[in-house]
């Protein structure tokens, strides 16, 4: 620790710091504040802390845990969010309506069809409009298409933390073409903006429609062709099984939502449970798998992107004629009141809770994201695991930080 | 000092250029001169040693050939993955970007060489010093081609291991001196899996020690002369099998690549290295990839030996005996080829002018000139051929470890060292004993 050489570096921190040198703990410089805090940041025999992030190949994002290992095992795990905070719910108290639209567009950027849809339904309620029915179709067609590119990405990933190079390209193939199509459609390939109270911003068009047409006559083959490198293999299956069990009960009580609550049984869906715009005319199923592990999750997913593909297609068979947007003044002033509404994104139960006072602003915009409430649960599902194993479990959860981070 | 200075600033560039090969040519001219001048002595000394001096040219040899051969493998990586891939690869520096390894390598040579506060210097330094010369000292042994190989042992196989296993102390050496928790894991991990797949690996040989009865590496390629069908892999399957399951692991690739795994521990041992530190572990790893493949092809596909004996050619034509014909033919042919070669592009595209022709009938002659001058390399040196054969077949294998990194995913460590202690070390036992005992029965039912 005393190493003396000849030639001071400007790297060395005791030219700067004048604190003792050693190794970087992540114990936090205040003291414990809870006790849980007090518990976790207390080292037993043969126990050592290391930390995973915020900069670390595989934490998606800017995600950092604390791991208390015990060799290669984990003994407690502790996740520390904060380091992608925006402030976008106290930006949003501060544009008007429309423009919180682009505001809370990059909160889950796998999947900002869904960011908007949950604050316009909760802002449609406050002024009580009646979306135009084709704006509806417009709004799930585009909103499914979105879904199954994060699924997809989703599925790269997943291999990418089990060490795979391959599968991850694969499925930008599928992801990219996708996105270029909503490119097409919103005028931008990953924060659309494209959404409106009242209706959507644009009609379908040549270029969005010619491209769906061809995608729509080869996805579901060509998805399971990609998927064929994974789903079969040896090593991923093994590593996946078993990993990070949870039971519907524990899996309710934590709060999860989405394909993770599915995985474990529970056929719970925004788009069943509580209809919102036109699911209610679509006819497609609920996949459910009763492990609640991670392969599990990981192949809810995959029968997810097949049944979205069914809503693609009779959204497109059944789309109707008319106007995209409800007549509405330029300038919005709700009436006072609050509103929640709820959309089932990617990774679960999004929501949006808006308080209007009256004035063209919204008085508070609470938004509620899933990968939040998913993460809080890793610390149990990795206890006793390995370190790979982590990065397994944080994985198969899909949290998106832009919008556990807000 | 001041005037030479002087007068080297006020020089331009080719006549710095011009000045410096000056130099050079002196300084050659000078030592040719001492070399004749003193040749006798010299010569009567090297042969005294002949040993010693073979020794020390296949080491520089060995050692000058590890880096093109790690960059070879590199950039076969880079491009086979991209494509694998779906994607274009390195196609920026050289033809198809087959040089970006070489800018890779000045790259590292040029990045900061930084060793971390708290690091343990010296051992920090020598780690990757012993992981780089353990695998090019286990090139010594390898028999490229038919008397081209560095030292033929007659214990060159346990040589071969007990230098492979030293590898395993650098890196050690570098996750235990980093400083870093990271590291620690990295070196721990490659320390428990290199050490358990080494018995697998070893004991996977036995076998075909038992029937080919020597450890000499040369001796083995020589008993598997003939019809590829002599091979041991017909003899050994199993003992390929485990030998290539374990020395992937040993060589830390995909699926085993545990120690470096950069989604669960950043760079393991590698993580605090930097510059041309760390290029030593990046070489080698490629150059065990290179070995690793060498050897699987010595053991049990007949190394440089063809896969079916060629038909002799023997060549009326000896170029020796053509005398001054032969000066005239060199003066001659090239001019001549060249214009043959460029005639058909100027006469059949009339907007091609002459001196593009021109410039594609001299590619076109260089291509046939090489072609042909290899192909008399490959019919009448026996060595030429069986350089070939044995790179054709190492770089398969190198193409599988290539299309292994990129079709599979990593295992964990309880698979891992489940997979070597509970499958890998029972099925070569079995190997074992089956051999013995088909090796003693087929000697009992002989005599």
């Amino acid at each position: 620790m005393t190493a003396t050489s000849s030639r001071p570096s400007a790297d060395d921190p005791r030219i700067t710091l004048d604190q003792e040198l050693g190794i970087f703990e992540p114990v936090p410089p205040y003291p414990p504040r809870t006790e849980r805090e007090a518990e976790f940041y207390t080292l037993g025999d043969g126990q050592m802390f290391i930390n995973m992030g915020p900069q670390h190949p595989s934490t998606h994002g800017v995600l950092r845990l604390v791991l208390k290992l015990e060799g290669e095992q984990v003994v407690d795990l502790d996740p520390v969010v904060g380091y992608l905070h925006r402030g976008v719910e106290k930006l949003c108290e501060n544009a008007d309506y429309h423009h919180t639209i682009s505001q809370v567009d990059p909160l889950e950027y796998i999947s900002a069809l869904f960011n908007e849809w949950a604050p316009v339904m909760a802002y449609e309620k406050l002024l009580d409009v009646e979306v135009p029915r084709r704006a509806e179709y417009i709004r799930v067609l585009s909103a499914e298409l979105n879904r199954i590119a994060s699924h997809a990405l989703f599925m790269g990933w997943m291999a990418l933390d089990l060490g795979g190079l391959t599968p991850i390209l694969w499925s930008f193939i599928e992801r990219d073409e996708i996105v270029e199509m909503l490119g097409a459609l919103t005028g931008q390939r990953m924060l659309f903006n494209y959404f409106r109270i009242g209706g959507v911003n644009g009609d379908l068009n040549h270029d969005f429609m010619s491209r769906l047409g061809d995608w729509m006559t080869r996805a579901t083959d060509q998805i399971e062709a990609n998927l064929t490198l994974l789903n079969t293999n040896e090593i991923f299956v093994r590593r996946m099984r078993g990993l990070g069990t949870i039971d519907g009960q524990t899996a309710l009580q934590m709060c999860w939502t989405g394909p993770n609550l599915r995985a474990t049984g529970l056929p719970f869906d925004i788009r069943r449970a509580h209809p919102f715009s036109v699911y209610q005319e679509l006819d497609f199923d609920i996949p459910t798998r009763i492990e609640g592990d991670c392969l599990a999750r990981y192949l809810l997913r995959l029968d997810e992107i097949k049944q979205s593909l069914r809503i693609i297609d009779q959204c497109l068979h059944r789309m109707p004629d008319g106007p995209i947007m409800a007549k509405l003044p330029r300038l919005i002033r709700p009436r006072p009141g609050r509103a929640y509404a709820a959309v089932e994104s990617p990774r679960g139960q999004y929501a949006a809770y808006a308080i209007s006072d009256g004035t063209d602003q919204p008085f508070r915009l609470r938004i509620h994201d899933p990968s939040f409430i998913h993460l809080q649960s890793v610390g149990q599902l990795v206890q006793g695991q390995l370190i790979a194993d982590t990065m397994a479990v944080m994985a198969s959860l899909d949290p998106v930080m832009g919008g556990v981070d807000k | 000092m001041t005037f030479v200075a002087r007068t080297w600033n006020r020089l331009t560039i080719p006549g710095r250029v011009l000045l410096g090969l000056f130099l050079l040519g002196g300084l050659l001219t000078g030592a040719l001169i001492a070399l004749i001048i003193f040749s006798e002595p010299i010569l009567e000394l090297l042969g005294a040693n002949l040993p010693l001096v073979r020794f020390v040219g296949a080491a520089t040899v060995v050692l000058l050939m590890t880096i093109p051969t790690a960059f070879l493998i590199i950039y076969m990586e880079m491009k086979i993955i991209a494509l694998m891939n779906l994607r274009l690869g390195p196609d920026r520096v050289g033809p198809f970007g087959s040089l970006l390894s070489v800018v890779h390598g000045l790259k590292v040579l040029m990045k900061e060489d930084f060793t971390p506060t708290g690091a343990d210097a010296p051992v920090f330094t020598l780690a990757p010093v012993v992981t780089y010369l353990a695998s090019v000292m286990t090139l010594l042994v390898i028999p490229f081609a038919p008397g081209l190989f560095g030292q033929d042992m007659n214990i060159a196989l346990l040589y071969f291991f007990a230098i492979s296993g030293l590898g395993v102390v650098g890196l050690l050496m570098g996750g235990w001196s980093s400083f870093n928790k990271y590291s620690l894991l990295g070196g721990l991990r490659s320390a428990a899996q290199v050490i358990s797949y080494e018995v697998p690996l070893v004991l996977s040989v036995v076998g075909l020690l038992i029937l080919a009865g020597t450890m000499s590496l040369n001796q083995l390629v020589l008993n598997q002369a003939g019809w590829f069908t002599d091979w041991y892999i017909w003899q050994q399957p199993l003992g390929f099998l485990i030998f290539f399951i374990a020395a992937t692991a040993e060589a830390n690739r995909t699926p085993f690549d545990l120690t470096e795994a950069d989604s669960e521990i950043v760079a393991g041992f590698a993580t605090e290295y930097s510059g041309m530190r760390f290029g030593f572990f990046f070489f080698a790893e490629y150059v065990n990839v290179f070995i690793v493949s060498a050897l699987t092809v010595t053991l049990f596909f007949g190394g440089w030996n063809a896969p079916f004996p060629f038909p002799e050619i023997a060549l009326a034509f000896d170029p020796g005996s053509l005398g001054i014909a032969l000066l005239i033919l060199v003066a001659v042919v090239p001019v001549v080829g060249t214009l043959i070669l460029a005639m058909p592009f100027y006469l059949l595209r009339s907007s091609m002018p002459f001196w593009q022709a021109l410039v594609i009938g001299f590619v076109l002659f260089n291509i046939v000139a090489v072609a042909a001058v290899l192909g008399w390399a490959f019919v009448s040196l026996e060595w030429v051929a069986g350089l070939l054969w044995f790179m054709l077949k190492t770089y398969t294998f190198v193409f599988i470890f290539v299309w292994m990194r990129g079709t599979l995913p990593r295992v964990r460590i309880d698979q891992l060292m489940g997979f070597a202690w509970k499958w890998l070390l029972p099925a070569s036992l079995l190997n074992l004993f089956v051999t013995a005992g088909a090796v003693v029965l087929v000697r009992e039912l002989g005599a």
